[in-house]
């Protein structure tokens, strides 16, 4: 009970007066989430979408392949992006290593398989009516495909939540690419790793609590959406 | 709403890929170990070094091993390691463009108040030799880092092969604060640097559950260099900066910079460049 | 009136892996006629109405419509007919969005809202209450009714409906008769209807269809009696009635094809008949008595033994034998009157 109890103090202590360390975790977190859900969501939606869909030849095994890349370990994914965008690397002139967007790249790779499913897993579940639907009150091939994924919605939000959730709390990648540099690229989770490997469980916990916030505010935000009548 | 959460998004995400371009200041890349980072006299020095000369220093705290990859892979303009074998096989393998040590400290043996083996006021000798009889609980830092490679020779100093496989021998492959915290937990015995012990010694209120017990002086003395990494190799190289913040460190006001830097009234480091070199 | 001509088809085939076909040589409907369809479950009725509302490509045959032969894929028909299916199916958004999707598709934003409110209004449904109303806030009965509106707000040429009303409460399934009567009357919709019950199909279709198995089995008012048939010992073959009755017939096609007994060539008695020609004299009881629009005659549901049977009888033979429902009566038709397809 001491160091949950002590967690909780100190943490109040420094949301409330400012903490400019907590709070530049919190706003590099901020970026470097946002920045690897809206790419992954752009570049998952449409072969999530077509996987769930069409039926192709090969589809079964697509499928089981997305799947398994649901499981990568993020150190192994660190360890790859380390070799692309090290400067020995072939994307080494980018200058990737230790900023926000490198770290939005290992995560985007990591958050990408569960866009990917979670997206084909809503669209493939759409009743068989729907289709007959949309195309009895006259929609064209294109739009039966749009009013598709808008249908599935709510399996795709449930997609980006999960994606979402898998990034704010990745340690392993965002620790090997962002290097973990104080007001640049270090996030709740690395910092959390930093404190706790110190031993100061006080400012770890405090920052798991802000970071369980985070949480908890994102999935307020999904409430509000499902009653907002849309 | 949603309209309100896209753009919230957007808003951030684009935030954050501004932060790749460069800051207003020019920035200086530089890997260097836990033990200098845990110490806090990175954070010490950092400002005034931008305020000096309006460069920014960014660094990354790794092992000693990965911060000498990071040089040789290019992905950093300056080191700031203490390991002297390795930096002379850095040199010598033509990664580094200049090199030059500029701090020391000692490393010490520390252990739990009881001392469950004896080893306080014993020669590191004796010591090593105790704690391996006594089959006491040893931690190292198992990361082929300075600190780790000094304690594997310590061990051969006192005519005992490295423990490795023994069942009181623990091997954390991790940094030195983590490693005392590691040891702390077990009630061990570990080497570290002084540095580092003293910042966990104020961490923890001046009254730490382990305390130095053997103190090697010169013979444990942990010598810090800065290494500007090598252009004609890595055509990315900040030289300039590099050479700056170089010439920075060896200079005599942040020479005296770094000998004032105290923790709980304790000098931390000892500054030891020789000038005009 | 010159009735045009708005489907012909021909040779029309349709099979599914369960071993069902559709097998229809001709049918022809015309340009606002009303046409119900009447039929049990697994008879076709679904997949012929799917077939006219181009959601699916038949096997093989051919599908006139409008002026053309179609071929599959042809885009301006699906604008133009549009199908109401039985289990009511809601798109996951606000009634107002799921009535308004098809005129969004086409691209008609004219006076959009005025539209979609005339549409709820004509299916009983309260633009103001039930507009923002969500697809899963809604009876079955109103559900029905709001997929009935997003259809009839695109002014469609051809109104499919599968079984409009089954299961739906009275009330909704007032107010979809009265949206269908309403749009036939405006716009001269053509409207094809398949139910279960030939009562409220009477009301609303000028001609009855009778599907049986894939086929068209003679118009509504024809009993299928269906097999099994065992052979008897004077040549002819019976059918046993779930009460113990027989019914004859001459020698089938198979033992269990359907027989088709046309409702005209039935007689009703108050008297069991003592010495008569006719092989089937089956005891029954009066279930239901529909007037026929126009006619002299009415139609009479008896159901004997359980089974109903439908029996053509003029208004006068109801008034002079006091039939009335519950009432018993004679059965009575030669075992030749039992058709073979």
């Amino acid at each position: 009970m001491g160091y949950i109890g002590e967690g909780i103090l100190k943490a109040l202590k420094l949301l409330l007066s400012g903490d400019p360390e907590t709070y530049s975790a919190i706003l590099t977190t901020l970026k470097v989430s946002s920045l690897s859900i809206s790419t992954s969501l752009i570049m998952g939606i449409p072969p999530g979408f077509v996987l769930g869909y069409y039926d192709f030849p090969g589809r079964k095994q697509l499928r089981a392949f997305v799947d398994t890349l649901l499981a990568l370990p993020t150190v192994v994914v660190g360890l790859f992006v380390y070799a692309l965008i090290s400067k020995r690397g072939p994307l080494g002139n980018l200058g990737l290593l230790f900023t926000i967007p490198g770290i939005a790249v290992a995560q985007t790779i990591l958050i990408l398989p569960i866009v990917v499913s979670l997206t084909a897993t809503a669209v493939s579940q759409l009743d068989m009516r729907f289709k007959d639907t949309v195309l009895t009150l006259g929609a064209g091939k294109r739009k039966v495909a749009l009013s598709a994924i808008f249908e599935s919605r709510y399996g795709v939000g449930a997609a980006a939540i999960s994606a979402y959730s898998r990034a704010i709390s990745e340690v392993g990648a965002s620790m090997m690419i962002g290097g973990n540099i104080k007001w640049h690229t270090r996030t709740i989770t690395t910092a959390i790793a930093l404190e706790t490997g110190k031993g100061d469980f006080g400012m770890g916990i405090a920052l798991g609590i802000v970071l369980l916030l985070f949480a908890f505010i994102v999935n307020w935000v999904v409430q509000l959406l499902k009653r907002k009548k849309v | 709403m949603y309209k309100l959460l896209s753009l919230t998004l957007i808003f951030f995400a684009l935030y954050g890929l501004r932060d790749a371009s460069s800051s207003e200041h020019p920035v200086l890349t530089m890997a260097t170990t836990t033990s200098t980072d845990n110490t806090g006299l990175l954070d010490y020095l950092v400002t005034r070094f931008r305020s000096d000369t309006g460069i920014e220093l960014r660094w990354v705290a790794v092992g000693t091993g990965k911060a000498l990859m990071l040089g040789r892979n290019c992905d950093v303009d300056v080191l700031m390691v203490h390991d002297p074998e390795a930096e002379e096989e850095f040199m010598k393998r033509g990664f580094g463009f200049e090199r030059k040590p500029f701090m020391y400290n000692e490393f010490v043996l520390i252990g739990p108040r009881n001392d469950p083996a004896g080893i306080r006021g014993m020669s590191v000798n004796e010591a090593m030799k105790a704690i391996a009889k006594w089959g006491a609980i040893f931690v190292s830092r198992g990361d082929e880092s300075g600190t780790h490679k000094r304690e594997m020779s310590l061990w051969r100093a006192a005519g005992l092969s490295v423990p490795g496989r023994e069942p009181w021998y623990i091997e954390t492959g991790q940094g030195m604060r983590n490693t005392i915290q590691i040891a702390e937990e077990l009630g061990a015995y570990t080497l570290a640097d002084r540095g580092t012990y003293v910042q966990y010694e104020a961490d923890n209120h001046g009254n730490p559950p382990l305390v130095v017990l053997v103190d090697g002086g010169s013979t444990l003395r942990n010598q810090y260099s800065v290494i500007v990494v090598n252009p004609r190799r890595c055509k990315d190289v900040q030289l300039g900066l590099a050479l700056r913040f170089m010439r920075w460190l060896l200079s005599s006001d942040t020479q005296r910079l770094i000998a004032g830097y105290k923790i709980l009234g304790n000098q931390l480091f000892i500054p030891n460049a020789r000038e005009g070199e | 009136m010159k009735q045009t001509v708005l489907y012909k088809i021909v040779h029309l085939r349709h099979s599914y892996r369960t071993g069902f076909s559709l097998e229809i040589p001709h049918l022809t409907i015309s340009k606002s006629s009303s046409l119900g369809i009447v039929g049990p479950n697994g008879s076709g009725k679904s997949t012929l109405l799917r077939l006219l509302a181009f959601l699916q490509k038949a096997d093989s045959g051919k599908i006139y419509f409008d002026g053309s032969w179609r071929e599959w894929g042809d885009p301006g028909c699906r604008l133009k007919v549009t199908l109401l299916c039985q289990e009511p199916y809601l798109l996951r958004r606000s009634v107002f969005n799921n009535v308004s999707y098809g005129l969004k598709v086409r691209g008609e934003k004219r006076n959009l809202t005025g539209r979609v409110h005339n549409a709820m209004r004509l299916v009983g449904i309260s633009p103001e209450k039930f507009s923002h109303r969500r697809w899963f806030e809604l009876s079955r009965g109103e559900a029905q009714r709001v997929a009935l509106a997003s259809r009839l707000v695109i002014d469609p040429q051809v109104l499919l409906l599968d079984e409009p009303t089954a299961n739906i409460d009275r009330k909704s399934s007032l107010m979809i008769r009265k949206a269908i009567e309403k749009v036939r009357e405006s716009f001269h919709t053509t409207v094809v209807i398949t139910s279960h019950d030939p009562v409220w199909l009477h009301d609303i279709a000028d001609e009855i269809l009778r599907m049986h198995d894939g086929r068209i089995a003679g118009s509504g008012t024809d009993n299928i009696i269906e097999g099994p048939w065992v052979p008897d010992h004077d040549g002819l073959w019976t059918k046993v009635l779930p009460d113990g009755q027989k019914i004859r017939a001459m020698k089938p096609p198979l033992e269990r094809a359907p027989g088709v007994l046309s409702s005209t060539n039935i007689m009703i008695s108050t008297r069991k008949p003592v010495e008569i020609s006719a092989q089937n004299v089956l005891s029954g009881v009066v279930r239901q008595i529909i007037p026929v629009a126009d006619s002299e005659r009415m139609q009479l549901e008896v159901h004997v033994g359980g089974v109903p049977f439908s029996c053509s009888v003029t208004r006068y033979a109801v008034r002079a034998l006091d039939l009335l429902p519950g009432k018993e009566v004679w059965v009575i038709f030669k075992a030749s009157s039992v058709q073979w397809q």
